[in-house]
């Protein structure tokens, strides 16, 4: 459904990605590991062109996207079928928990103002935060902003779901809400490309591991694969690393 | 009062699509902006009145029927205007980068991002010195005396002259300021707590 063919980022002489090929299937949970610096945000980010690819040809569905002829029509199309959730949340400041859902569906989407706030309205009950509807992000505690992150990108209704170490900026109080609700969604089969650093949830819900080092996938397979029988020596390594 | 009224309006309208253009560095607008604040920060805003009300009707004859009313009204908003737009540019600068790619994240425009996100958000960093420079171009307006214009500043020192009263005069003239911008720095006290309420 989603492939990514010969991406690449150069930061000026800095070669953060190296002609990645990736290919993700409807409906699958991916989950990117990896050293830091090794340019797995890098790689989401591109996926939406929060970062212009060096190169790369982005298809989506029918939408096929070159890096080097890409439109400004095309970049937006693109967007609209990937939605991003931000380490830090991200949610618009100036706009209360409802509002931040809606934006989009009504800005982007053209939707109705009462459409969209229905679909919104929906969606937090779903996630257990109806209750906050009229909160701004700033009243929230950091797991209840990240899961209104979620909620603004589930109700995109795009693709895709990337997932920026969702859970890297929180108290460790609040992860457990936060992971609970994308088991939820790998549960409906939402596609989903997750970077984090909670191998044990990796390990649990994904149904494809890829292991990055260097601008590079290294290896890619089942969590059982990767985890419990990696071939390359580096993914062997990183795994010992982060185990011990 | 009535020159400043029309004047700051003019001068915000001018000033957000400066600091935007600013801000996004637009090829030649931005170029065209920063030459435009610089002349308009750089020289004193008697000099440019007398250039724009005085000077340049000499070259542009069709300028000749300018009165010195809106002679003066534009000069304080092209003034005031470069100010405001620096400051707006910092407020705007101010104003996290993740809201921005949060917002083309779900596939807005920039201008949408800008218009429906940013620009609030920049508003109320705003606020505070856009006040001050309001403020001040409530005081300028005094200067449009010297292009002619009868406001409080003429009126007094005609008073003044015929009734050789010049301590009473000026000193009520100094209060009358003073009393206005005091009514609008309590303006600002409710606007800033308007804005801050929100979140």
């Amino acid at each position: 459904m989603i492939k990514v063919a010969n991406l690449s980022k150069h930061f000026g002489d800095n070669v953060v990605l190296r002609q990645i090929d990736l290919d993700i299937k409807e409906g699958e949970t991916t989950v990117i590991i990896g050293p830091s610096g090794t340019g797995k945000s890098t790689l989401l980010r591109c996926l939406n062109f929060l970062e212009h690819p060096t190169s790369a040809t982005i298809t989506i569905d029918d939408l096929v996207v070159d890096a080097n002829s890409a439109t400004k029509k095309q970049i937006t199309a693109l967007r609209k079928k990937t939605a991003f959730v931000f380490q830090n949340y991200a949610l618009f400041a100036n706009k209360t928990a409802l509002e931040n859902i809606t934006e989009g569906l009504i800005t982007v989407r053209g939707k109705s103002a009462v459409i969209a706030k229905q679909e919104a309205q929906a969606i937090l009950k779903s996630i257990g935060l109806a209750d906050k509807q009229d909160y701004y992000p700033s009243a929230l505690s950091g797991g209840q902003q990240q899961r209104i992150g979620i909620a603004r990108a589930m109700a995109a209704q795009s693709k895709v779901i990337l997932f920026d170490e969702p859970t890297s900026a929180l108290d460790p109080e609040w992860v457990g809400e936060v992971l609970g609700l994308m088991r939820q969604l790998a549960k409906q089969k939402q596609t989903m490309l997750i970077v984090t650093h909670e191998m044990q949830f990796a390990k649990e819900i994904a149904d494809r591991v890829i292991f990055m080092d260097q601008g590079q996938i290294i290896e890619q397979g089942s969590a059982d694969m990767i985890f419990n029988n990696p071939q390359d020596p580096r993914t062997r390594t990183f795994l010992q690393r982060v185990n011990q | 009062m009535q020159m400043a009224l029309i004047g700051v309006v003019f001068a915000l309208i001018l000033a957000i699509g400066l600091a935007v253009v600013r801000t996004f560095k637009v090829p030649v607008l931005n170029q065209l902006a920063m030459l435009f604040i610089s002349f308009f920060r750089g020289t004193p805003l008697l000099v440019q009145l007398f250039l724009l009300y005085y000077g340049l009707p000499r070259v542009f004859p069709i300028l000749i029927n300018m009165d010195a009313f809106t002679a003066s009204v534009i000069g304080l908003t092209l003034h005031f205007a470069a100010y405001k737009a620096e400051s707006i540019r910092a407020a705007i600068m101010a104003v996290d980068k993740s809201q921005m790619e949060a917002a083309l994240s779900t596939g807005m425009t920039s201008s949408q991002a800008m218009r429906r996100i940013i620009l609030p958000q920049a508003a109320r960093i705003a606020t505070p010195s856009l006040m001050n420079y309001f403020i001040d171009m409530i005081k300028s307006t005094s200067l449009a005396f010297t292009l002619g214009v009868t406001e409080i500043m003429a009126k007094t020192q005609m008073e003044a002259s015929s009734s050789f009263y010049f301590f009473e005069s000026y000193l009520a003239v100094a209060l009358i300021y003073w009393g206005v911008v005091l009514i609008f720095t309590q303006l600002q006290v409710h606007l800033e707590r308007y804005l801050n309420k929100a979140y």
